[in-house]
């Protein structure tokens, strides 16, 4: 079990563990005491015994596992300071998903900021990116490579449009996450004006409802069982990425595939994927957010996890700061 | 340049055939004469040299950006002009607005070989991402964006008068920049320059055994061949003789040991291999006259080139093709009995009377330099690509030995995110104590099993490498390969030819793979 740089944090099994606030940090594995930073399944597990998150990460998780989403849990807000044991924890908007924020952890003075996923580019549907200066700064590095530049997310969600008045017979089926992409494609789409009706795939309605409730706009909205074969063509419809190339997606007949992903930044990617409309959109901090935020953030020492943490170490050791990479286990799968 | 950039990566994503056809098709119909010709020579790869190495370009990127977070974007993505045309910082990017053809003949006649790269840096430093990424490919060579000859064939024909037999006709014909290829599709006469006997043919090939559709097929209506583990050639023998390989490439110069000089014209299909007194030599013989453009006398001598003929498309005015195989075997035999050069001899045929027989001497026949066998209808005529009821291949049973996996890279391409390249190898000896790489592999497993491999591999690492991680020994997988020799280059000092998955052992302990002495001994 290494040891970070401060000695009050430590790697478990079970994920990353606080000594003096005896909780642990997104754990993988169902603990006593929880800090979930968002809802997506690879941060937030079901079966904790105590969560503490915002009020719609907890909601989130609740709509998604149901009962085992906890025994018990504690509505974190963000003017407030909380004490857990020995430590003191504020919540930060980190500008991820609906909900998602980041920790800051006093303890005994020394600053402890633990981003969960964040990105900087502005997104309606949710809270902007706060930078706290902190002395450990703790990010994630999905993009942490400096080929992984962001484009401008309305031209991406332009290519869709322009693409859907150019194949009027075709259904364009859009292979998106179902927490935050899915919402953010669509406001973006609202945005820019496109006011028909999008068609959802059944897994995605439940979390665009609520978002609704929490006064998101997201105009018409429709499932797709609601739509007759006969009517597919000039459609829009949303779905998970894994049902661009299952049975479900067979029943369109002539259809458009895409997917909205920072990956699509990579050609070969999208050919993995078989995809002709990729959509470069994403929900993290690319490699010139990650380097504005260390640099807002201001700490003595940064701790890299998630995705490609060698060459973010590589650079910011290179640019004077203290770096190491905290190797969790169960974040190495590519998923946004 | 910007059109053809739009193209390359519409053809990239483009998952059908015929929308590829289409896209290339519009582009042939609206671009102007120079591009199209430049245009078609990229695509089909008719440059006749890159015009940047690898090396130049890894400088470029280098001083433009940093060594280490290169290598590290490499290794992530896996094709060098992705990687670069994403890295590349430009304070000044915009789309450039040369021509394709203006820019192909800037590159074409550049001869300040020390002011090359900062050409390029200007281009690239004036480009977009995507046009970054269209110069390198180009300067480059070997585009891999899905498109076929046989594709662009389609589209040439969609875009001119021209029936495909014809295009199929003289496609090998015409010269960079191939813009009076364009004229000659809108009707115009064929450029001078080109002789129709002086052009490659396209092969014959041959479809692989499938046993259930052999029950029903008469042996008598067959004849086979073995089939030597050489390279496939195509000889035109006349007063000015060529040799081109299995791609169309000109390989005359390599094997300038076959005379190719005879008064007439004829133009034969076989295979080149290395024989020495009397018996044909394995394939690694014949790896050291393989792009050789100027062999020595004494790599001649050590290595000398034989022609195993078998087919013949033209003796003199005739066209063989479109005759039966059985009368194209007389034309053959008349023409060797013509030419009698000693190192050219036809291929013999097999005796058997049953497909079982057949089998049987495949894999018993003691020439280790033999693949398997060529089984032909004697009344198929000579047509181009797999033809249904024409050629089977039926190959030898390949070795089969179980192996443990040494260390794992990531692949490149359309696997550049997984672990897909995986070095194996066995036992040094008895004591099962310390392990010795053998091979290479990095196919015969499906897709899933890829993943779980990736996974396997991502969970077992013992050390990094930049993309080769060294592994836990642990996993046992059964790796086919269609031979077995000696080789010097290798620290386990065999070579095996074409190894690949056969099955992923999940369950077997690396306790009961084999030793070195066991593979050894495959060799005889």
């Amino acid at each position: 079990m290494r040891k970070t740089n401060i000695n009050w944090l430590k790697k478990k099994r079970e994920g990353l563990f606080c000594v003096p606030g005896n909780f642990f940090i997104d754990p993988v594995f169902p603990v006593e005491k929880a800090l979930i930073t968002h809802a997506h399944t690879d941060h937030a597990r079901p079966n904790n015994k105590s969560i503490f998150s915002s009020k719609e990460t907890i909601e989130l998780m609740h709509l998604r596992y149901g009962e085992s989403y906890c025994s018990d849990f504690q509505i974190a807000r963000f003017d407030e300071k909380i004490k857990i044991n020995d430590v003191t924890v504020q919540i930060h908007p980190a500008g991820h998903i609906l909900g998602s924020v980041q920790f800051l952890i006093n303890y005994k003075g020394y600053r402890l900021l633990i981003s969960g996923d964040y990105k900087r580019t502005k997104d309606k549907t949710c809270l902007s990116y706060e930078p706290v200066k902190c002395d450990t700064f703790i990010t994630e590095a999905t993009f942490g490579l400096p080929i992984f530049n962001h484009p401008n997310d309305q031209n991406e969600v332009k290519k869709l449009i322009k693409s859907i008045k150019a194949n009027v017979n075709k259904t364009h089926l859009i292979g998106v996450y179902a927490l935050g992409k899915c919402q953010r494609l669509i406001t973006l789409l609202r945005n820019l004006g496109y006011d028909e009706t999008i068609y959802l795939h059944g897994a995605l309605t439940k979390i665009s409802n609520f978002y609704s409730k929490n006064n998101i706009i997201l105009g018409n909205i429709s499932n797709i069982s609601e739509c007759s074969k006969s009517e597919y063509a000039n459609k829009l419809v949303l779905c998970p990425p894994s049902s661009l190339n299952d049975k479900w997606s067979q029943k369109f007949k002539n259809v458009v595939k895409g997917y909205a992903s920072g990956w699509m930044r990579i050609r070969q990617r999208v050919k993995q994927k078989n995809i002709e409309l990729p959509l470069i959109l994403s929900d993290h901090a690319d490699w010139d957010e990650i380097l504005k935020t260390v640099n807002d953030v201001n700490p003595n020492e940064v701790l890299v996890t998630h995705g490609r943490e060698e060459a973010l170490v590589h650079y910011l050791t290179k640019k004077n700061f203290k770096s190491s990479a905290l190797n969790l286990i169960g974040f190495e799968d590519e998923n946004e | 340049m910007n059109d053809f950039a739009e193209l390359l990566n519409d053809l990239i994503l483009s998952p059908s055939r015929n929308k590829k056809i289409d896209l290339l098709k519009n582009f042939f119909c609206k671009s102007n004469l120079k591009d199209k010709g430049w245009a078609f020579c990229i695509l089909t790869n008719r440059m006749d040299r890159k015009f940047v190495s690898v090396k130049e370009l890894k400088e470029l990127i280098i001083e433009n950006s940093d060594e280490d977070l290169f290598r590290f974007s490499y290794d992530y993505v896996g094709d060098l002009a992705e990687t670069i045309s994403l890295l590349w910082q430009s304070n000044n990017e915009k789309n450039t607005n040369i021509n394709l053809h203006e820019f192909m003949e800037i590159f074409s006649n550049f001869d300040h070989k020390n002011k090359l790269k900062t050409k390029l840096k200007y281009f690239l430093d004036r480009s977009s991402e995507n046009q970054r990424f269209t110069i390198i490919k180009i300067l480059t060579g070997g585009l891999r964006v899905g498109v076929s000859n046989g594709l662009i064939k389609e589209a040439l024909k969609l875009s001119g008068v021209r029936e495909k037999s014809e295009i199929e006709e003289f496609w090998h014909g015409f010269k960079l920049p191939c813009t009076d290829l364009f004229e000659w599709l809108d009707g115009k006469k064929l450029p001078k320059y080109i002789n129709r006997k002086k052009l490659f043919n396209s092969f014959m090939l041959a479809n692989n055994y499938n046993s259930n559709e052999f029950k029903s097929f008469k042996t008598d209506d067959y004849i086979a061949e073995f089939k030597w583990d050489g390279i496939r050639a195509q000889i035109i023998f006349s007063e000015d003789g060529k040799i081109f390989s299995r791609n169309g490439e000109d390989i005359t110069n390599s094997f300038c040991d076959i005379n190719t000089f005879i008064k007439g014209y004829f133009v034969v299909d076989g295979e080149i291999v290395v024989k020495k007194n009397n018996k044909v030599l394995s394939f690694n013989h014949l790896q050291k006259r393989i792009g050789r453009k100027n062999p020595s006398k004494k790599l001649i001598e050590d290595y000398p080139i034989h022609f195993i003929a078998y087919d013949i498309l033209f003796y003199t005015s005739v066209d063989c093709r479109a005759l039966s195989l059985i009368e194209r075997k007389k034309y053959l035999n008349r023409f060797i009995n013509i030419c009698k050069f000693s190192n050219i001899s036809t291929s013999s045929l097999i005796k058997f009377s049953s497909w079982d027989q057949l089998q049987n001497i495949k894999e018993t026949s003691l020439n280790n330099h033999i693949e398997g066998v060529i089984i032909k209808k004697k009344t198929s005529l000579y047509k181009k690509g797999r033809v249904v009821d024409g050629w089977y291949k039926w190959k030898r049973n390949p070795f089969s030995v179980d192996f443990i996996i040494m260390y794992a890279q990531r692949g490149h391409g359309k696997r550049s995110s997984f672990y897909s390249d995986f070095t194996f190898g066995c036992w040094v000896d008895e004591q099962f104590t310390k392990l010795v790489p053998v091979g290479k592999a990095y196919s015969g497993y499906t897709n899933d099993e890829l993943k779980s491999l990736d996974r396997w591999v991502r969970n077992n690492t013992v050390e990094r490498f930049g993309p080769v991680r060294s592994l836990k020994p642990g996993l046992v997988v059964e790796i086919s390969f269609d031979n077995i020799n000696y080789s010097s280059r290798h620290k386990s000092g065999v070579a095996l030819r074409f190894p690949r998955f056969t099955r992923i052992r999940w369950d077997k302990p690396i306790s009961q793979v084999c030793s070195l002495k066991y593979i050894k001994d495959l060799i005889n």
